[in-house]
């Protein structure tokens, strides 16, 4: 018999009011991956982790953590959970919160090894409110992992972070994954999903738009886009390796998956390329290739 | 449980402010304005019998302000996604409402026995030893009509109207109840109104006990009270749920 999977989603949908944040979106996740669920702001990767972890009760669908339901999974510490808009208690120590959750499961990382993993060993005697933003968070995924839990999910987890911590953060992050655990998290940054990942899942206007590892995402999306100044675009959607002809008035954006191709096409074709510029596509751009540019 | 609830006593025991306003202060007033205006009203009988209301009137101040007070705070807590997180910790839902409930009821005691002391041994109030043990005891259970409400406050207001109806609800309600001006001297249409408070009826209460007044009414209505805003809380807080963001 194969193994529960760590995550399983049918059919989830999670409509706010009129608006439907996730359309009936359905993924997998075995044990011991670790996937990103990348997409832009918006783009339904709170309400697909929140409604996994059972913190409101989709419009439909299901979901099964470690092949229980999200709540019976979360209280029997199967699962650690970072969330975006978790916090700590105000009037405590750090240390107090940590030995309150800690005590709650039967099976918990030893704090030692624990505080050292998760770097707030400075920090057991700080009152929460005096914690940076960054502390916080390191603060909050002690939490998570106070349980040693096999499934860790983590919503931005490094929003609140300066570049170094992030650095520190993810590094954690590999040694989890290569300790075993299974890490699902969400994040807005092509480079985190890619740095970490084995398998990104991009999600975008709350579908599943692209699935796979991170070097075949990158390959898709990680285009090129050339911008000048020029009137006439007769022709350019033609020019080898564009895929998209965008731009406001007289700016011409083009996104190649073949920048060199493109632009000698253009240099031939062109006396002037005024304020020509080559940059890396931004993930919005991205998405606009993968889901060819209908949004 | 134990661990989350003294966890959470010692949160709340951290606010000085809390401290203050609960028990500190009611023993202050107890102490001045007995002795200000307990001391005009002459002969022996009557001080007592001032010194003996006031003293009442305090307990309720104390006991009101700190069942409020530790309850409230429950906003702070979704304000700041602790009870988020929680959520995803295995700390169930309803334990951190049994938790908050009985730390509201907890602490009420340090203020109704503080001021009972000071009523005591500074302004000499005289009572037999089993009235004193009824009247505390009257008091501390009358204050779950207040962590009643503070917990429906809590539920339905935002982190800064939760702030400061801490401050402001408990002393509307013992200006309005007659906690400190006595109802007698208020004019005709100002008590049907202090009637209409729970506090008045708190403070009734313990006057019921100590042998100024009947004893009957005040437990039906502090009840009844008990009863609305304990299901007010409720379904307050199956609308919106202890881990839904706030705002």
């Amino acid at each position: 018999m194969p193994e529960t999977p760590a995550l399983d989603i049918r059919g989830l949908t999670v409509r706010y009011g009129g608006t439907t944040a996730v359309h009936d979106l359905d993924l997998t996740i075995h044990r011991g991956e670790t996937v990103a669920l990348l997409g832009t702001n918006g783009a339904g990767k709170s309400s697909t982790v929140n409604a996994a972890l059972g913190l409101f009760r989709p419009s439909s669908g299901t979901v099964q953590l470690l092949g229980r339901d999200p709540l019976t999974a979360v209280r029997s510490g199967g699962v650690g959970a970072m969330l975006q808009h978790g916090g700590l208690p105000s009037e405590s120590r750090v240390g107090e919160v940590l030995r309150l959750v800690a005590g709650r499961y039967a099976d918990p990382w030893p704090t030692a090894d624990l505080v050292a993993t998760t770097g707030i060993g400075g920090l057991l005697d700080r009152r929460t409110e005096q914690l940076s933003g960054g502390q916080r968070q390191r603060v909050l995924l002690a939490l998570a992992l106070a349980g040693t839990p096999p499934l860790l999910v983590l919503d931005e987890p490094t929003s609140a972070m300066d570049v170094e911590g992030r650095q520190a953060f993810w590094t954690t992050m590999r040694d989890l994954a290569d300790r075993g655990h299974t890490v699902v998290f969400a994040t807005h940054h092509l480079a985190e999903a890619d740095a970490v990942a084995d398998r990104v899942v991009v999600v975008d206007a709350g579908r599943v738009v692209a699935d796979g590892s991170s070097a075949q995402i990158k390959s898709r999306i990680a285009g090129r886009t050339v911008r000048f100044g020029c009137t006439d675009r007769a022709g350019l959607a033609e020019l080898p390796g564009v895929t998209a002809v965008r731009g406001t008035g007289d700016l011409v954006e083009l996104a190649t998956t073949d920048a060199e191709a493109t632009l000698r096409a253009l240099l031939a074709a062109h006396d002037r390329l005024p304020d020509l510029e080559v940059a890396g596509a931004s993930l919005e751009q991205a998405f606009l290739t993968l889901t060819g540019g209908t949004r | 449980m134990t661990d989350l609830l003294l966890f959470q006593l010692r949160r709340v025991l951290r606010s000085w402010e809390y401290l203050f306003f609960t028990v500190v202060l009611p023993a202050l007033f107890t102490i001045f304005f007995t002795k200000v205006f307990g001391g005009q009203v002459g002969s022996g009988t009557e001080y007592q019998d001032y010194a003996r209301t006031y003293m009442v009137s305090m307990m309720a101040y104390g006991g009101l302000g700190a069942a409020l007070g530790a309850t409230i705070r429950l906003s702070f807590d979704r304000a700041s996604g602790w009870l988020r997180q929680l959520r995803v910790l295995p700390v169930p839902g309803r334990e951190v409402v049994v938790v908050d409930i009985v730390v509201g009821m907890l602490l009420v005691l340090p203020s109704v026995v503080v001021v009972a002391l000071v009523g005591r041994f500074v302004n000499d109030v005289r009572l037999g030893p089993g009235t004193w043990v009824e009247l505390v005891g009257a008091l501390w259970l009358g204050s779950a009509a207040f962590v009643a409400l503070g917990m429906l406050l809590g539920l339905a207001l935002e982190q800064k109207a939760a702030g400061a109806a801490m401050g402001i609800v408990s002393t509307v309600l013992a200006a309005l109840g007659g906690l400190w001006i006595p109802v007698e001297v208020f004019p005709a249409g100002f008590r049907v109104v202090s009637e209409l408070t729970p506090s008045y009826w708190y403070a009734g209460l313990g006057r019921g006990v100590v042998g100024d007044g009947g004893l009957v009414l005040p437990v039906l209505v502090l009840a009844g009270f008990a009863l609305v805003f304990a299901c007010g809380a409720l379904a307050v807080g199956a609308r919106r749920p202890l881990h839904a963001v706030a705002g």
